[in-house]
Order: structure tokens, then C-alpha cells, then sequence
């Protein structure tokens, strides 16, 4: 049962409780349930369905994400979109479904001893496909906004091909972002979670954890805090929850603070965050693009995704609703208004940074903030700065040979670009802080997983070192970005992960 | 428990401007007061002053027309001026009830977070400050439209990090609540959600 808080406190005494019901969690919650476990899921998210999706902003922003819409770093320089919710980022993503890279997993068993193959994968993530109804978009159905990069690349002989989403039935609406308000989008809150409690399992939404206690070797109860579900400001209730074993899914930032708050050893813990770093710009067409309908993400290309420059990044496509435009739109007045007014005009191009894989990167840090939520701390450096200058120009260059009649990036001061000639003047632009837009939706690392407790928080089977019942199953766990978005993978790792958590308990 | 710095602490640490603060009631200047404006309802998280200017910012931020200190030059948009002229005006930052909203969507702010905000606009609006940065010797809230923008360019652009940091999260906000309201969308030339076609499709599957 997917239960909405409680009306009164609560101690419960399952065999596994999980924290967060994201792609990690929901994951771990079906494979344990289904194996005949008794699971207690814990979700600081609400609970919400196809009828509340009401497809607003205004309405799905403060509901569906961390901060009320409003999560970022702490000095505002990069706004994090992240959910929050029964089934977590899944309710919200834009369905983007790709398998872990090989050369990431070559990357990982060479530098952190993890032992993962694509063959090891294959089956998890063929299951995972199966259950999720993962396949790939066809060109034809493709919009404005997603066809402008298939068709500028294809004129630059550049790599570009369709995505696979997790959807069945979708009517292509665009407000994937918003939570699908027919269903057709496969999210864990659809999937794994029903399955986990069809075999019994017990969810909790609107319970956020405040801390883990434990003792020695072993994690002895999680304390959660029962939230109002309209205010979201703890009630006074609480629900304690004392497994015999602990599984963290809180995703890359949540499950570091809860370690931190917990005071759980570890000198990683919240190091090496890492974001694939978004900049964009907003490029436009003669004929209506209007990019807030149609599926919001199908199509990328990975063409500089191995640069021998600097750090490689890919390209994708972002919906264009007004609200998430007016606050990644440069300036402010009459040219916000003037851009704004362009709405149906523009299309919105990202570059992903895929971060983590030089020696010279540090990535972000988790921290506390005073209320105890997680802070995050994401320095630019060098090396960030270039490929945020070669995503820019890359993405000009694809809408300049696609026919739009002006680029315009997102630096504070912004460019504009109508010719090749005025693609130099993206070097020349300041970079710096809050000198030009940056986003991140994909969270990944902050609990990354190794064999050297000197480099790591978990272990090769994602327990956390030194701990016999507490393991990290989410996105926190990966070693470095993936290149590619995040979903399947974190749910692939986590039917993983579900065998090695079914040998502790035994 | 790890060192926890809070954005009030780097505020405090940045700015010259802490120590402004510190003798600005010394300071005939710093004495000019916020411009104040009554809201629209009781106030759950802004104080008065601060009410007003976030409503200051707001009408700025949202502002119809560029003036010298926004203007881009490089481009007139000419087609989005014929759009426009095709459309219903937009409603102003006051209409949408823009610091209203802004008041309810902050109560519930940590309290942490809450001062920085208010130290933040109290930075904003003082008059001292203003003049030691370059600006005219008065607070946001008295000045003209123009030196209005200035201020906030002035900030959007400033090399101390934590000005730019005050310019985006009073823009992005102000921003949020006026562009995620219904009443704003034909302004820009978004039809709004295909309500009907998914109650049609959710009918015919039941």
C-alpha cells in the first residue's frame, strides 16, 4: 500500500527499508518485495497521480521538485531540477533512456575497481526495457524543437540519432516534465513501485528522513519526520522504522546530507558530485518552432562527446514553457519581454558537460546547510569554462546550418549570432558565476562507490564501507558522470545491486 | 559535524558592504528610506519595506518597454514587436500580484535562508551603498526607471559574486510567479496545455 504520511506516530520492524522511492529505490523495492522480503519505503515526495498533473508550472514546481522548483548551488550559479516524489525524477524526467556507456564502465573498473561489464548489465537492463517499455523514437515523430539539431547536424555530418523513451501510449503532449497526465510515461511511481507493493511492500510517502542511527558495523532505525502534504512543514509526527537492513536512495544529494546529518563515518562522503553541467541557447526560426509541445526529448548527439580539447559533451534538446524559459533567458525588462515574446519562435538547445573524467576535476560538494538540507557547492574551472564555449559555438553552428535566423546564448550580457564570423565573440564573453546560465538535471555521484575506502564511500556491492547492513543504491553511487542521461542506468545498477542486498540479509 | 558557512556569512565576508552597513545610521544617506507601496493583502514573510521592494524589482524585471541601461542593441526583433502588437497587452508585475506571491511562496523559507534574503534587499535598497557603487545617492525604491535598471544591471553584472547572485534570485523568482500565471501566456504567444485533448483521451479509456 502507498500510504500518505500518517495520522499517527509510527514504529515499524520490516526486513529492508529503503529511503527514497526513486529508479534506485523503486528498483530495490520490487526485486526485495517480490523475493518474499518485508519492505518499508520511506518518501519525503508526495504521492501524486494522472489527475493531479495538471500540466502548469506554477502548480507542478513547487509539488514535483526539491526547493519547491527551487534548488540550485549555493551561490545560484547553477539551478538544480530534480523531483521529488512517489517514484522520484522519474515523475518528472523527459524520459530520456539510455544504457550505461561501455567506456564508462571500462573507466570505473580501471580507476575504481567496480566490477561491472556490459555483459554483467545486459540482462538488468533488458528487463529493465521490457518493464518500461523502452523504445526508440522514430524521426518522423520528432518536433520542431528536437528535428532543428537532427536536421543541423545531419548538414554538418555530424553524429546525431533519436532517443528511446520510456513511454506507452504517449500523445506526445510536451509536459513530461510537468508528470504525465495520461500515464504513458513509465515512471517508477507506474512500474516498480506497484509491482514492489502487489508483493506487499509498505510506502510512506510525504516521510522525510532526518537521520540513520546506528551502532558499530550495523544501522539500527531511520527517523523520519511526517510532512503536511499541502505545506510540506513537519507535522510533529514521526515514523521510525527499525530494519534489519538499510538501503539509501535518495538520490546524488539527499543521500549524502542524510549520511552527513547521520554523522556517518566516511572522508568522501558528499565529494565528487557530479552534474553535467547545462548551458543553452535559445535559437530562432522564421517558422514556428513551439517547443512546449511534442515529445520534449528525442533526439542528441553524442558527436563531441571525446574531445581531445577538453571535457566532451553532448547535445539534447529542452522544452520550451514559459515559465523554465523566463528564469534560463538572459536579461531582464524589455529584452526578456522581447524574447519572451518569440516563445513559439524559439528552439531550446542544451550542452552537457560530462564531468568527472579528468584527474584535474573535483566536481561539486554536499554539505549541510543550517536546516540540515543539503548544500552544494559546484566550482568552475578551466576546463568547465572551454567546453561550455564549445558546446555554445557547437550548438550555434547546428541551428546556424539548420537555417535559424539568430542564436542567442545565455551569458548575462548575451550574444548574438547570425553568421559563422560572430561565433569568435563566444570566446571573448565573460565566463564566471552567474556570468552565464547553467543547469543541471542529471545529479550523480556524492556516495561514489570503489574498492579503496580512501576514495570511496561504498563498496563494490554499494555497501558503504566499515557498514555490514547499510548500502547506497542510486545515482550517488556513480564514480563519474555517464555521458548519456541518467534513469536507466540507476535503474539497471540497481537490479544489480538488489542481488548483492538479498545476500546480506540472508 | 562539518563547518557549516551560510550565504549571510559570505555575505558578511564579501562585502565591503557589511561594514557600510555597520555605521549606516551614522549616515545622513543611509538614513533616505524605502519608497513604501501597501500591498494587497497581510504580508506573511516581507516586512513593509521589504514588500516594496521586491515589488520595485518586480515592475522592473517585468517592465514592457527596454531603456537604455537593458537595451540590446544588436537585434530590434522586428517580428516579435508585429506578434506582439497582435496580442493582449500583458498584465503588469502589480496585476499578476507578483511581491504578493512572493511573500506567500517565501514564508515558509528556512530561517536561515530568510535572513539572507532580507539582509539581501536591505543591501539592495540602501541608499549608501548605491553611492559608493556608482549610483545615484538614493534608495532602489526612489529612483526613476532608468537608474531602476541601471541598479539592477549593475548588479546582474557586478564582479562581486554575491551581487550577481541578489540580481538572480530576486529575476528568477519574480520571473517564476509572472510567467507560470495563466493570465501572462497569450502575452507571449503560449496557447497553454492541451487540457481538452487529454480529458478527451482519459474519457475514452475509462
Amino acid at each position: 500500500m502507498i500510504h500518505k504520511g500518517s495520522e499517527t506516530d509510527l514504529v515499524l520492524k520490516p526486513d529492508v527499508c529503503i529511503v527514497g522511492s526513486g529508479p534506485g529505490g523503486a528498483m530495490v523495492a520490487s526485486r526485495l518485495a517480490r523475493a518474499g522480503a518485508k519492505v518499508v519505503v520511506l518518501e519525503e515526495g508526495g504521492y501524486h497521480q494522472k489527475d493531479a498533473f495538471d500540466m502548469q508550472e506554477s502548480t507542478a514546481f513547487p509539488r514535483l521538485y526539491q526547493d519547491r522548483g527551487n534548488r540550485a548551488t549555493a551561490d545560484l550559479s547553477i539551478s538544480v531540477l530534480q523531483g521529488r516524489a512517489v517514484g522520484g525524477g522519474t515523475v518528472v524526467n523527459w524520459t530520456t533512456s539510455y544504457r550505461t556507456p561501455d567506456d564508462v564502465l571500462a573507466n570505473w573498473r580501471a580507476n575504481f575497481g567496480v566490477p561491472l561489464t556490459p555483459e554483467i548489465l545486459s540482462p538488468h537492463f533488458e528487463e529493465v526495457e521490457r518493464r518500461l517499455g523502452i523504445q526508440k523514437v522514430e524521426v518522423e515523430d520528432t518536433n520542431a524543437n528536437n528535428r532543428a539539431i537532427y536536421d543541423g547536424c545531419k548538414k554538418l555530418g555530424w553524429q546525431v540519432d533519436t532517443t528511446r523513451r520510456n513511454v506507452r501510449g504517449c500523445l506526445r503532449t510536451g509536459y513530461c516534465g510537468m508528470g504525465c497526465p495520461v500515464d504513458a510515461k513509465q515512471s517508477a511511481a507506474l512500474t516498480y513501485l506497484p509491482d514492489a507493493v502487489a508483493a506487499g511492500a509498505e510506502v510512506y510517502a510525504n516521510c522525510r528522513v532526518q537521520k540513520i542511527e546506528w551502532s558499530g558495523r550495523r544501522a539500527t532505525a531511520a527517523l523520519a519526520q511526517v510532512l503536511d502534504t499541502e505545506s510540506l512543514k513537519e507535522t510533529g509526527r514521526t515514523v521510525r522504522v527499525e530494519p534489519r537492513l538499510l538501503v539509501i536512495s535518495g538520490g546524488a544529494l539527499n543521500s549524502p546530507a542524510l549520511l552527513l546529518r547521520s554523522g556517518i563515518p566516511g572522508p568522501m562522503i558528499g565529494k565528487h558530485t557530479w552534474l553535467h553541467p547545462v548551458v543553452a541557447v535559445g535559437a530562432y526560426y522564421q517558422d514556428p518552432v513551439e517547443g512546449f509541445y511534442g515529445a520534449p526529448q528525442s533526439v542528441a548527439s553524442h558527436h563531441f562527446a571525446h574531445r581531445s580539447e577538453g571535457a566532451g559533451f553532448f547535445i539534447e534538446a529542452a522544452p520550451v514553457h514559459p515559465m523554465l524559459a523566463s528564469i534560463a533567458m538572459p536579461g531582464f525588462g524589455g529584452p526578456l519581454r522581447t524574447k519572451m515574446g518569440l516563445l513559439s519562435n524559439v528552439a531550446a538547445t542544451i550542452s552537457l558537460m560530462i564531468d568527472g573524467f579528468d584527474p584535474s576535476e573535483r566536481g561539486g560538494t554536499v554539505t549541510l546547510r543550517p536546516d540540515g538540507g543539503p548544500k552544494l557547492d559546484y566550482p568552475f574551472g578551466d576546463r568547465a569554462y572551454e567546453c561550455f564555449r564549445a558546446g555554445i559555438k557547437a550548438m550555434a553552428q547546428l541551428h546556424l546550418a539548420n537555417g535559424a535566423r539568430e542564436v542567442v546564448s545565455f551569458h548575462t550580457e548575451p550574444i548574438h549570432i547570425t553568421k559563422q564570423a560572430d561565433l569568435a565573440r563566444i570566446d571573448a564573453a565573460p565566463m564566471g558565476p552567474n556570468l552565464v546560465g547553467v543547469f543541471t538535471a542529471h545529479q550523480m555521484g556524492g556516495c561514489r562507490m570503489g574498492k579503496d575506502p580512501a576514495r570511496s564511500v561504498v563498496n563494490e556491492r554499494l555497501q558503504i564501507h566499515d557498514f555490514d547492513n547499510l548500502f547506497v543504491i542510486d545515482g550517488s553511487v556513480f564514480p563519474t558522470s555517464l555521458g548519456v542521461n541518467p534513469m536507466e542506468s540507476i535503474y539497471g545498477l540497481a537490479s544489480w545491486a538488489s542481488d548483492h542486498v538479498s545476500k546480506a540479509l540472508s | 559535524m562539518r563547518r557549516v558557512e551560510s550565504r549571510r556569512g559570505l555575505i558578511k565576508k564579501t562585502l565591503a558592504g557589511a561594514a557600510l552597513l555597520a555605521v549606516a545610521g551614522a549616515v545622513p544617506i543611509a538614513l533616505r528610506k524605502t519608497k513604501l507601496r501597501p500591498p494587497q493583502r497581510a504580508l506573511r514573510f516581507f516586512t513593509a519595506a521589504e514588500y516594496s521592494i521586491w515589488a520595485a524589482v518586480a515592475d522592473r524585471v517585468l517592465a514592457q518597454e527596454a531603456t537604455a541601461a537593458t537595451r540590446e542593441p544588436e537585434n530590434d526583433f522586428a517580428e516579435a514587436a508585429l506578434q506582439a502588437a497582435k496580442r493582449p497587452r500583458a498584465p503588469t508585475a502589480a496585476q499578476v500580484g507578483v511581491a504578493e506571491k512572493a511573500d506567500a511562496f517565501l514564508a515558509p523559507l528556512p530561517r536561515s535562508d530568510a535572513k539572507d534574503l532580507k539582509a539581501l534587499l536591505a543591501l539592495f535598497d540602501n541608499a549608501l551603498f548605491s553611492l559608493v557603487s556608482g549610483g545615484p545617492a538614493r534608495p532602489f525604491t526612489q529612483m526613476d526607471p532608468d537608474e531602476q535598471d541601471a541598479h539592477l544591471r549593475a548588479w546582474q553584472t557586478s564582479r562581486l559574486a554575491i551581487k550577481r547572485t541578489g540580481f538572480q534570485a530576486m529575476k528568477r523568482l519574480c520571473c517564476a510567479i509572472y510567467f507560470g500565471a495563466p493570465e501572462t501566456y497569450a502575452s507571449v504567444g503560449y496557447p497553454g496545455p492541451p487540457t481538452e485533448l487529454v480529458k478527451s483521451v482519459l474519457e475514452s479509456r475509462r
